[in-house]
């Protein structure tokens, strides 16, 4: 928590929230980006989970606080509750799944209108090691595990890039499983996340904030003016 | 441990009676505030929703000493309770007061978790025996005077043993089951209750092997099993005899449980006969031997009742669905692997299998719903402790009772209880509630989980099923009490933690060490025995015993709205995002709108049928016994249904919902007749089943039509429904709604509207629409029109006073103005109809009479002159340069030639169809040299057909009629802000023409060859009647409105009608102006209306078999019945002059 005091890089927390169809493998994405691990069969998310990861930016560490959201429909209208102030967002769809991909445009909708203003929304694709193109990844000894079963793909890249460059948000094809371009999404949102809507991690700024103090955190965030200055605090 | 026993009968005894406890509720209504005395009646002894109390009444129970047990003295004079016995249909249930034991635990020692308990559940002392298990009742004499019964009951008599009397007799272990009840009520009362109880238990000797089968399958039944039957196999009591209970039996003490309850339920009874004494509770509360776990859990969660009420229930549904899919059961194949992954019963297929057999088979049973996250980590839970057919009654106890509306499929259930938690931290809380505020945590980030799984997943798994052990006994108010436990422990350090992060941690760490010492540094190893779990035990029940059934759904109550305002908010704006593309074409505010209308009137019509099936069993329940009358309340909570934000139980529109909801956004859909039974008679007679209605059933003892205007039924609107109906399912989703109403509202683009409309009635989709369709769509225009017509009508200033409804009433009319627009609409139509036929094209070409005409008019394709070459043509003028202008004209041109020639005997020639200037307000000239030889068309013998372009170019003829498709129609629906609250019953404000006086004349149709006496004087029936049989149906509509209006007339309303009905003098004066003598109108109007109308007239006058369309002029100029003659002529020479 002292980490600015100690550490001469900048340390500041981004909540982010993980959105998407239910087992499109969210808290995979989670595990892995935390513990870079994996499990087969994990429990489904009841409302969300949280954990948090820090990621190193050659100037700055990042400090996410994760939201890891249950992703049954039906608790789609929990969701608001957390992505209330959320500066990024991962929607994650199942490659293997096109009707993930229709959910997944549903969120990025709901997420445009509905929550902070300025929010950086990366789309992912999940399960890349189901796919044929999972060797072709770079770096990928493990990519192989996943090719046993043929080419499961069912969602074209071209497709899903261009609906994301169409709504400008970030692209990325991973596989929780073989940990293929996980921390890469992250490390693309942390530096996709303006510095003028950073906040110090329990920086002095926290301690002079009274009465809502964390709206008065969160919230300036969506208008860039005063979170300019506090940002630049530190 | 248990020799306490003499004060909890005294203080159960000296316990003031007390009301029940509002439980909760299966369902938050109104009601609940008031909650039945059924219900309260089933939720206190859990009872299935078949029950209802029959009779009640004071007495005393008594419980004779266990010969069994040797015992201190205080046993020997048996137990005495003070309480309430009731009778249901098949249970008599006693109970002593909710508050049997106040203060009786200290907390100094780990079993002493027992607290109040207050409020619903089978929390008191008593029993809850179903009649088919009650072997025996005596009336004893009793030295009172009172009466006094014997109940002997089937305890511990297997059906075998019960076949062997002998053997039971010589059985020395075995002691019958006997209690005593004294009734204290008058003699009256007793013998009632005593006739109650003899005829259930009368109608119960059937059910009493059925009763057998299932107690069989309880575990008590082996545990408590006769020496001779030692081998016998142990009934299923969960994965757990397979796969081992979780936590450590001996840590658990499960032994020792093991005989406590083993002499409990020896002394007092089992499963289906168990009698609640206080160390059932105390038993309760320390936490429950792992293969007796299932079945009370069973049985304290009224799940055992549901089983016993159904037994085959669970198979029954397997089988039913066996190889069926749905989305439920795509939803749980996803989480079958991951429900506890880490007991090992989980990781077995048998384990596996069994989770999913038991969440598929109640998805089918509550579809609503369905299957919900969560479900399989509760269910796997339930699992390890009971058998499947166990398991599937209690998650349906938990659906309906216990956690009411957590895994419906908006979870309002969850929510609400979120904020009833929030409120009850901030109450219990202030400073702690602060802090969170302060720090921007959100409390239900952590407690919802908490509550959905029932701390299943929070807690180490032994821990969650204590407190589940109690969960099930006392109600939900056990989860909030420990939820507030959780953090009042935690109080200190959550007040430092200040982001979500910090709070989750702390609380995480918390569950973790659950089982260490609350005490560890204490000296008194009494104390330092205390693990943590038994601190929270004790804080939940004791400090927080506060919070009862009660206080929670008060503030269930109080919360309700906005949690689902909130629900229904979201709902909305999601479904509103995904309508598909055509919702584009409409505003954001129109779609709102739509979502509600269309919610609203589905919910509306539940709420209406939910009344009026209330009010049959009402009436149906006035022809019972005295008896059930006195207590037939059953059905009076109603139950809220298709509230969105309780998930709703329908998003479909059936045709009547349809109707209901076009009523309410256009007033062309409202019904004429105020009441009419009509409707009901002719109107549902002629509809096919396709229109079925999901309430058939209506009856008349309210309207079923709620506060709303009757709506009206028309073949227009049937054939809407349809079209919108893209996926023939006889019902409309909001999608379907949503796009049907685009491509009429959104376009705003008259060619749209008028194939959208001819499409309507080209039934097989070949681009062609018969003789038949054509007059109904002149009905369909007669049946929009009748209210009048809005929008922008008119860009003529005569028609700057064009308002649909100002033009219906007489009185409203400003003088120079003869006709109004609706009515001169109504002549209008009458031309379409004859246009229509004119310009129709015949199936046969070897026709007679339409050869020439086919050839030049007739297929689409034919080759007409280039649009340049007839606007050449003198005898048209373009009023713009409208895209279909040149169509229109090409299509019009060429044919006035040949249809001249056609029929060489028409001296005067029909004017063509003017092209109206599209709205524009350019100046129009039209051709009036037309020749009206067309009507061979109307000939019933010629089948014929119009195609798209000619039905456009029909519309676009006339300016009225352009207008119509341009703005009327499509601003006729009303979605935003709906109708104004005027009352559309009165036939009297409908624009028909009847009721401007249209055809009061006699019928007699005259088949008239002069053109002068052709007009007027005729009624547009017989004229009808006479141009085509066909259009026999147009004339019924007119005669129907006709009487309609007449009958009104007679009754004499309206005052502005007086005049147009009363006044001869006046009508013709009307007539006179309407027909052209205003000069107003003729001049700034477009007079291609009217030259076109002379010009029929004209041909009407030289050719006798063109009567019909003279008389279809006649309606169109507001027809002189007064003075035909004069009418006809004038409009003649109007027109030439």
């Amino acid at each position: 928590m002292a980490d600015s005091a100690n550490a001469p890089k900048p340390s500041s927390s981004v909540k982010l929230v993980l959105l998407g169809e239910a087992a499109v493998g969210k808290s995979s994405l989670v595990l892995r980006f935390v513990n870079n691990d994996f499990q087969e069969n994990k429990e489904p998310t009841i409302g969300a989970a949280f954990l948090t990861q820090k990621c190193n930016l050659p100037s700055r560490t990042i400090k996410f606080e994760i939201w890891d959201t249950a992703g049954q429909e039906r608790f789609a209208s929990l969701a608001p509750m957390y992505y209330r102030n959320a500066q990024a967002a991962l929607v994650v769809y199942d490659l293997t799944k096109p009707t993930s991909l229709i959910k997944a445009k549903h969120w990025v909708a709901e997420l445009q209108r509905q929550a902070s203003p300025g929010i950086v929304i990366a789309l992912v694709g999940n399960k890349l090691d189901l796919t044929n193109d999972s060797e072709s990844g770079q770096g990928d000894a493990e990519g192989a595990e996943g090719e046993e079963s043929g080419d499961a793909r069912k969602v074209s890249t071209d497709e899903a890039k261009s609906y994301a460059e169409e709504e400008n948000l970030l692209f990325f094809e991973t596989s929780a499983k073989t940990g293929h371009n996980v921390s890469e999404v992250f490390t693309a949102i942390a530096n996709a996340i303006p510095e003028t809507s950073l906040k110090s991690t329990r920086g002095p700024g926290v301690s002079n904030a009274v009465g809502r103090g964390g709206d008065e955190q969160r919230v300036n965030l969506n208008g860039p003016r005063e979170a300019a200055k506090e940002g630049c605090a530190c | 441990m248990f020799n306490n026993f003499s004060s909890f009968v005294q203080k159960a005894q000296s316990a003031a009676q007390q009301l029940i406890d509002p439980m909760q509720g299966l369902n938050l209504t109104n009601s609940d505030k008031n909650p039945s005395k059924s219900s309260l009646f089933q939720n206190q002894f859990r009872l299935p929703s078949s029950q209802t109390p029959l009779y009640e009444i004071p007495a005393e129970l008594t419980i004779p000493p266990s010969n069994v047990t040797q015992g201190d003295k205080e046993r020997d004079r048996g137990w005495h309770y003070a309480g309430k016995l009731h009778l249901s249909e098949s249970y008599i249930c006693f109970s002593t007061t909710s508050t049997s034991f106040v203060h009786t635990a200290s907390t100094s020692t780990s079993s002493a978790f027992t607290g109040q308990t207050h409020g619903g559940g089978p929390s008191g002392n008593g029993f809850t025996f179903p009649l088919c298990a009650i072997r025996r009742v005596e009336r004893l004499n009793s030295q009172n005077f009172q009466f006094a019964l014997a109940i002997t009951t089937w305890n511990g008599i297997s059906q075998e043993l019960a076949k062997d009397k002998d053997a039971l007799k010589d059985k020395k272990d075995f002691r019958e089951q006997r209690i005593t009840i004294q009734l204290a009520g008058s003699r009256q009362a007793c013998e009632r209750f005593c006739d109650g109880l003899k005829k259930g238990l009368r109608t119960a000797v059937g059910n009493v092997g059925k009763c057998k089968r299932v107690v069989a399958e309880c575990y008590s039944e082996y545990l408590l099993r006769p020496e001779e039957m030692k081998n016998a196999p142990s009934p299923d009591a969960g994965l757990g005899l397979i796969f081992r209970y979780p936590g450590d039996p001996k840590k658990l003490r499960d032994r020792a449980k093991m005989r406590l309850w083993a002499e409990f339920l020896r002394d007092n009874g089992r499963n289906a006969t168990l009698i609640r004494q206080p160390t059932f509770h105390k038993l309760i509360r320390v936490g429950l031997p792992n293969r007796l776990r299932g079945e009370m859990w069973e049985l304290t969660s009224g799940s055992f009742y549901l089983r016993l009420e159904n037994p085959t229930l669970y198979a029954e549904t397997l089988a039913k669905f066996s190889g069926k899919e749905s989305l439920a059961i795509d939803e749980i194949e996803k989480d079958l692997n991951r429900s506890l992954p880490e007991y090992p019963g989980f990781q077995s297929e048998e384990g596996i299998h069994r989770l999913r057999r038991v969440l598929t088979a109640y998805s089918w049973i509550d579809p609503e719903v369905g299957y919900c996250q969560a479900m399989n980590i509760v269910v796997a839970a339930l699992l390890i402790y009971m058998s499947e057919a166990q398991a599937f009654f209690l998650l349906s106890a938990l659906c309906d009772r216990l956690v009411p509306g957590y895994y419906s499929s908006t979870m309002y259930g969850t929510l609400l209880d979120q904020k009833v938690f929030e409120s009850l931290v901030e109450k219990t809380m202030p400073i702690l509630w602060e802090h969170l505020v302060k720090s921007d945590v959100q409390l239900s980030v952590v407690s919802l989980p908490w509550f959905l799984s029932l701390y299943i997943n929070s807690m180490p798994l032994v821990f969650a099923f204590r407190v589940l052990d109690v969960f099930f006994v006392e109600g939900p108010k056990v989860l909030f009490q420990v939820g507030l436990a959780i953090l009042r422990i935690n109080g200190e350090d959550l007040l430092d933690a200040t982001d979500d992060g910090a709070f989750i941690s702390v609380l995480k760490s918390y569950f973790s060490r659950l089982d260490e010492s609350a005490h560890p540094k204490s000296e008194n190893p009494k104390l330092r025995a205390i693990n943590r779990f038994q601190e929270l035990m004790v804080v939940a029940f004791k400090e927080f015993s506060g919070i009862t059934h009660s206080s929670i759904q008060d503030l269930r109550l109080k919360n309700k709205d906005a949690v689902l305002n909130n629900i229904e908010n979201f709902a909305k704006r999601t479904a509103i995002r995904n309508l598909g593309p055509d919702s584009k074409l409409l505003s954001a505010e129109e779609l709102g709108s739509l979502y509600d209308r269309f919610y609203t009137i589905l919910y509306e019509r539940q709420q209406r049928d939910h009344i009026i099936q209330e009010e049959q069993l009402r009436r149906a329940k006035h022809n019972k016994t005295r008896a059930t009358e006195a207590f037939a309340e059953r059905h009076d909570h109603g139950v809220e249904k298709g509230r969105v934000g309780l998930g709703p139980s329908t998003s479909l529109m059936d045709y009547d919902a349809f109707r209901e909801f076009l009523a309410s956004i256009a007033k062309w859909a409202i019904s004429d007749a105020p009441a009419s039974p009509r409707r009901n008679q002719s109107s549902e007679k002629d509809r096919s089943p396709y229109f079925g209605s999901f309430r058939r059933s209506e009856s008349n003892l309210l309207t079923p039509w709620g506060g709303g205007p009757e709506p009206a039924e028309h073949e227009f609107m049937q054939r809407l429904f349809r079209r919108w109906d893209v996926d023939s399912s006889s019902t409309l989703t909001l999608q379907n709604v949503v796009t049907g109403l685009a491509q009429i509202k959104g376009k705003r683009d008259i060619m749209g509207t008028i194939t959208y409309f001819f499409e309507l009635y080209d039934d097989d989709g070949d681009g062609k629409v018969d003789r038949e369709g054509i007059l109904r769509i002149s009905e369909a225009l007669l049946f929009l029109s009748r209210r009048g017509l809005e929008g922008a009508l008119s860009n003529s200033n005569s028609s700057a006073m064009l308002n649909g409804m100002a033009d219906s009433e007489p009185g409203s009319m400003s003088p120079p103005i003869g006709g109004t627009v609706n009515e001169r609409f109504l002549g209008s139509i009458s031309a379409f109809i004859r246009r229509c036929f004119e310009y129709a094209d015949p199936d046969h070409p070897n026709n007679h009479f339409g050869t020439a005409q086919h050839a030049s008019s007739g297929p689409d394709a034919s080759p007409f002159p280039t649009a340049s070459q007839v606007a050449d043509n003198d005898a048209f003028a373009i009023g713009d340069d409208d895209d279909d202008e040149d169509d229109l004209l090409a299509f019009d041109g060429p044919p006035e030639p040949s249809s001249t020639t056609n029929t060489p005997d028409n001296g005067s020639i029909p004017p063509a169809l003017g092209k109206p200037a599209g709205g524009s307000g350019t100046e129009r000239t039209v051709s009036k040299a037309q020749s009206e030889k067309a009507n061979v068309a109307l000939d019933p013998s010629n089948p014929l057909y119009m195609t798209l372009p000619t039905f456009r170019m029909v519309v676009l003829a006339d300016e009225l009629l352009e207008q119509f498709f341009e703005s009327s129609f499509p601003t006729s629906l009303h979605i935003v802000d709906g109708l104004p609250n005027a009352t559309y019953q009165s036939s009297s404000s409908l624009t028909t023409f009847s009721n401007l006086n249209f055809g009061r004349a006699a019928a007699a149709p005259i088949p008239v060859p002069q053109p002068g006496a052709a007009a007027p004087g005729r009624s547009l029936r017989g004229v009808l009647d006479n141009i085509v049989t066909d259009a026999s149906r147009v004339a019924a509509e007119v005669r129907r409105r006709m009487e309609e209006a007449q009958g009104e007339l007679e009754k004499n309303a309206v005052p502005g009608q007086k005049d147009d009905e009363e006044d001869d003098e006046e009508d013709l004066q009307g007539l006179v102006r309407s027909a052209g003598g205003d000069p107003e109108r003729r001049s700034v109007r477009s007079s291609d209306r009217d030259l076109l109308d002379g010009a029929d007239a004209d041909a009407g006058a030289a050719k006798g078999q063109e009567g019909s369309s003279q008389s279809i002029l006649d309606a169109n100029d507001e027809g002189g019945r007064p003075n035909p003659a004069s009418s006809a002529i004038q409009g003649i020479v109007e027109f030439e002059s």
